[in-house]
């Protein structure tokens, strides 16, 4: 009696959270003037997909996806490939250098993005980067690089050191150690690692308003975009809502266990 | 080479593109909002710390500072609250509970500017989907019951919903991953010697968890304030400037004023600020129990 109490109360409010992406799924598939109508209804009166050939046919929106996975894949990559070593001598050798690391990116962490956006701008210019998808990349890397530095730390953290120490006996130099055993042994944490390191950038917001214009610009900017004169244009921003966000939602619900792990390995270890 | 130069070395690369990319920047904020005229003319002109009192005595630049505590206690708080209660849920219905977490993670994978965007559509004043669906269950008494996003006593409240939504379930999380850690046979003792629900809650279950509480409080203190995306696609500060924290203010400052010295001497003593409240605020939670 009371544990069927706890079930209903816990789907209601699951009920609730899932309820506003459901609602953006569905109205993507009503017809663009069902989308804004008065009354709103839940479910589709008519079906179509109008929304998503308007948005798509925008100028620069195709584009824009491409921008996307190509800031993203750069931030992903440069992000680990900085983040592993660095993680590694923190959590092997525990030198000071490494803890002023660990304390500097968790400062990294409370700077206002819209503080070092502005400085960013100039730079990026200077390095004549502005409006590439690299600029951005290396800019979305100070939000990816502190981050993929916890959680790294954090798995290592649980690597004994004897595999290490196994490794180097067998003739191995430090270096190969760390590639070929301790990487293939942490290769969980380095997908959950990767995977959040690439959210970070998808779904980054600040920096792309901020150093990209229209050769650049990612999908981000491209759905606030759909505002005009008129206002918002609805229907065709719930169409690229919802294709922007379903590799992130499918990406959650196939990898829960390990993404559960790894945020709350972070948080509760961090 | 020894161990301590290797350790260095693997540590360097990181370090180097942190201070290239965030210290240097603060540095030239630093310099920056020293001096006065705006960046695009080229005439500037060194002004000492006027630009700091411009913007403490400028009511404006309170007011959002004011609002921007608001947001993040709003944030923060609401968070806590529904996540905590979720964490007890799940934990207390055990691993088959398992789709309904799945289910309830999501929204933290989607991005601010989606989930603003989303948000404003259900609380858009005529065709949004909330008050209708308020006005139908029967809690509001017309469809144009509360103007979420445009009535400048509420909208502070209002933009903070997608916030709350997004990030609910990080709170919940950690949460349960610290109620996991909590040993089961302290709750058998207690039940031996009679104690019911709630005294367990109070008595082991929150001091145990207080140092885990603390941490996600911290994390998501610092992302709600710094909060920007979310809000701007809702209101962009507005009406009046209602719902419009310092993140927008120095934005605003920046790109629509053109002051990069005001706007400098915001965002250092913002994040001046942020750093020395979450340190407080760890140091605090975190050790004396």
């Amino acid at each position: 009696m009371k544990r069927a109490l706890l079930w209903t109360v816990a789907g209601l409010v699951v009920l609730v959270y899932a309820f506003p992406f459901v609602y953006l799924v569905l109205t993507s598939l009503k017809p663009p003037v069902d989308a804004i109508a008065v009354p709103p209804t839940v479910l589709p009166q008519r079906f179509s997909l109008d929304n998503y050939r308007t948005a798509l046919a925008r100028e620069g929106v195709a584009d824009s996806f491409l921008n996307s996975v190509s800031t993203a894949a750069i931030t992903t990559v440069l992000s680990l490939a900085l983040a592993v070593p660095a993680a590694w001598g923190i959590t092997r050798y525990r030198t000071r250098a490494g803890r002023v690391l660990l304390a500097g990116s968790l400062l990294v962490r409370m700077t206002p993005a819209v503080a070092i956006g502005v400085p960013l701008m100039g730079i990026m210019g200077g390095l004549r980067l502005s409006d590439t998808p690299t600029g951005l990349a290396l800019a979305q890397t100070t939000i990816a690089l502190p981050l993929a530095i916890w959680l790294l730390a954090s798995f290592f953290e649980s690597v004994p050191r004897e595999i290490e120490e196994a490794a180097l006996v067998d003739g191995c130099s430090r270096p190969a150690a760390l590639w070929r055993v301790i990487l293939p042994v942490t290769s969980g944490g380095l997908a959950v690692t990767g995977i959040f390191a690439f959210l970070a950038s998808w779904n980054e917001f600040l920096f792309a308003l901020l150093l990209t214009s229209l050769r650049a610009q990612t999908t981000p900017l491209a759905i606030a975009n759909l505002q005009t004169q008129f206002g918002l244009d609805w229907g065709p921003m719930t169409a690229l809502a919802t294709l922007y966000s379903l590799p992130a939602v499918v990406l959650t619900l196939l990898l829960q266990r390990r993404i559960v792990a790894g945020l709350s390995l972070g948080a509760v270890k961090g | 080479m020894s161990e301590r130069r290797y350790a260095l070395l693997l540590v360097a690369p990181a370090a180097v593109v942190l201070l290239g990319l965030v210290g240097w920047p603060v540095v030239r904020l630093l310099l920056d909002s020293l001096y006065t005229g705006s960046g695009l003319t080229g005439a500037r002109r060194f002004v000492g710390l006027d630009n700091y009192v411009d913007a403490l005595t400028d009511p404006a630049i309170r007011a959002a500072a004011g609002r921007t505590v608001v947001y993040t206690v709003t944030v923060v708080f609401a968070e806590l609250v529904i996540g905590l209660g979720m964490a007890l849920l799940f934990h207390a219905l055990g691993p088959r509970s398992r789709m309904l977490q799945t289910l309830f993670l999501y929204p933290l994978m989607i991005a601010p500017v989606v989930a603003g965007l989303l948000w404003r559509f259900l609380m858009i004043d005529n065709f949004g989907i909330l008050n209708e669906l308020l006005y139908r269950v029967g809690l509001v008494d017309s469809p144009a019951a509360v103007s979420w996003l445009s009535d400048p006593d509420i909208v502070l409240f209002s933009v903070a919903i997608p916030d709350v939504w997004l990030t609910t379930s990080f709170m919940t999380l950690v949460l349960y991953a610290g109620l996991q850690s909590i040993a089961p046979d302290l709750y058998e003792a207690a039940r031996l010697d009679g104690a019911g629900g709630l005294r367990m809650l109070r008595s082991i279950t929150l001091p145990l968890l207080r140092p885990v509480i603390a941490v996600a409080l911290v994390i998501r203190g610092v992302d709600a304030a710094r909060a920007f995306d979310v809000i701007l696609v809702q209101t962009d500060g507005g009406p009046q400037s209602a719902s419009e924290t310092l993140s927008l203010t120095v934005y605003k400052t920046m790109v629509t004023f053109n002051d990069p010295g005001t706007a400098a001497a915001v965002s250092t003593m913002f994040m001046a600020v942020m750093m020395a409240v979450a340190l407080v605020a760890a140091r605090t939670l975190w050790s004396d129990r």
